[in-house]
């Protein structure tokens, strides 16, 4: 049997005990962050010279510029903040310097080009185009030379534009991502059509009754939500039932659709 | 007409048509409204690029309707004679297009309407054109025939090479208008002369 902590003496030895740990604990938890904090500054910098290296590379290679933004975000560097050289001497943020010496520049205007596409085919797709479409839209626009832009870039220019609180916005439905321009969310219902529409480009009352199961009404319902949002075309040349089409298939299948005729 | 019009087609690297002409709904007239204008604006570029690829000046509008313009046999998708009118309309609203009086006098076209004038050129660009070739040649202030304009070895190489007669008409008939031509002479020898 211990005699350990017997009398008024422990109490002392335990509050004493725990001040220890208390500063012990605080002690090792400065150093930790004192550590990774000049990791993270020394991984900066070693980004930052890697960045400069790889700048042909970055501003020239749509899928290297990708990568590389990738890896910025996993450590937590927005490259496109301005403010993230607190030096201050560079400023500009990393893109700037990377990919063009008036700033605000690449994806700023690759930003406006969004914009100009998604407000010139607002009428004919209702305000959702796919991203594909959109990426190749905003290519064909630009001068001969500049460089290639992927889908990641047109992602990045579109999140740029959120803090103009506009209505623009990544949407993946399904397998497919689109750019929203117009300040509406999709109902569940609504999704599911668009999902729906993906396969074959389009969905009529009966496939979707004998798919999703459901009542004859509602998928009419659904459709004509999405047709009065200008989301869907009707086809009624059909042998059949009327086919409503996705706009987005007015290029994305392009050749798909010359296979299947 | 239409013999024309297949015969510049078959000459002439084959046009491509736009995506949308892949795209069964296409053929079907839309009905929301804001759909439907972007649908009338698409059509009515294709309509003129068409157009100026073989150079149609006049549409018959029968002949149109059953040809590779507004009929997709490959989808079996075809613009239906009301939305083809309908289009018209829309394009006469942008000047993009004029019936003809008279059938065009070919006889292709039949009754009254049946004809139109596609502008893709309007005729104000082509006084334009006119005038430039005019002054280029230096043949300001000096007599031409309207035969020599639209059809003689001097416009030869130019656009307004094989212009449609009516059309040139029209179009020199803006400069009268300007004050920068005069036009004289009978129906088959008219002369046009320059300011």
């Amino acid at each position: 049997m211990s005699r350990k902590g017997v009398g008024i003496g422990a109490f002392d030895r335990s509050r004493l005990t725990s001040a220890h740990f208390a500063s012990h604990g605080s002690n090792l938890r400065a150093s930790n962050a004192e550590a990774l904090s000049t990791q993270l500054s020394v991984f900066r910098s070693l980004l930052q010279q890697f960045a400069q290296t790889h700048a042909k590379d970055i501003r020239s290679d749509p899928s290297f510029r990708a990568q590389f933004a990738r890896m910025c975000s996993v450590i937590g560097v927005d490259p496109l903040a301005s403010s993230h050289t607190e030096g201050g001497s560079t400023g500009g943020g990393l893109w700037a310097q990377l990919l063009g010496e008036s700033v605000n520049d690449f994806y700023f205007e690759l930003a406006v080009r969004v914009v100009e596409v998604c407000g010139v085919t607002r009428g004919e797709n209702g305000g959702l185009i796919g991203l594909a479409e959109l990426t190749e839209r905003v290519s064909k626009g630009r001068m001969e030379g500049s460089s290639e832009i992927s889908e990641d870039d047109v992602r990045r220019a579109v999140e740029t534009l959120k803090p103009l609180g506009g209505s623009y916005a990544v949407l993946q439905v399904g397998k497919k991502e689109y750019i929203r321009s117009v300040p509406r969310e999709l109902s569940g219902d609504q999704r599911a059509v668009v999902e729906a529409v993906q396969v074959l480009g389009y969905v009529s009352v009966g496939m979707l009754r004998d798919n999703l199961g459901w009542e004859t009404a509602r998928c009419k319902t659904v459709i004509d939500d999405l047709m009065s949002e200008g989301m869907l075309w009707v086809d009624k040349q059909t042998k059949g039932e009327w086919e409503y089409w996705s706009p987005s298939f007015m290029v994305d299948t392009d050749g798909a659709v010359k296979e299947g005729e | 007409m239409a013999a024309a019009s297949t015969a510049a087609a078959g000459a002439d690297t084959s046009f491509r048509f736009p995506r949308e002409y892949s795209f069964p709904a296409f053929f079907t007239r839309q009905t929301n409204l804001t759909t439907h204008h972007a649908q009338l604006s698409k059509w009515s570029a294709l309509v003129l690029a068409y157009a100026r690829h073989h150079r149609i000046f006049r549409l018959g509008l029968s002949a149109a309707a059953d040809s590779d313009l507004f009929y997709n046999r490959r989808l079996d998708r075809r613009l239906g004679m009301p939305d083809i009118r309908e289009l018209l309309d829309f394009m006469k609203r942008d000047g993009r297009i004029e019936y003809a009086s008279g059938g065009g006098g070919d006889g292709a076209g039949g009754g009254e309407g049946e004809v139109v004038f596609v502008y893709w050129r309007k005729p104000e660009e082509w006084a334009r054109k006119i005038e430039k070739y005019v002054e280029e040649t230096g043949q300001k202030g000096g007599v031409l025939t309207v035969y020599e304009l639209g059809q003689g070895e001097g416009t030869r190489g130019t656009e307004i090479h094989g212009i449609d007669n009516e059309v040139l008409l029209k179009a020199l008939n803006v400069l009268v208008r300007k004050g920068r031509a005069q036009i004289f002479g009978q129906d088959d020898s008219q002369g046009v002369k320059f300011f």
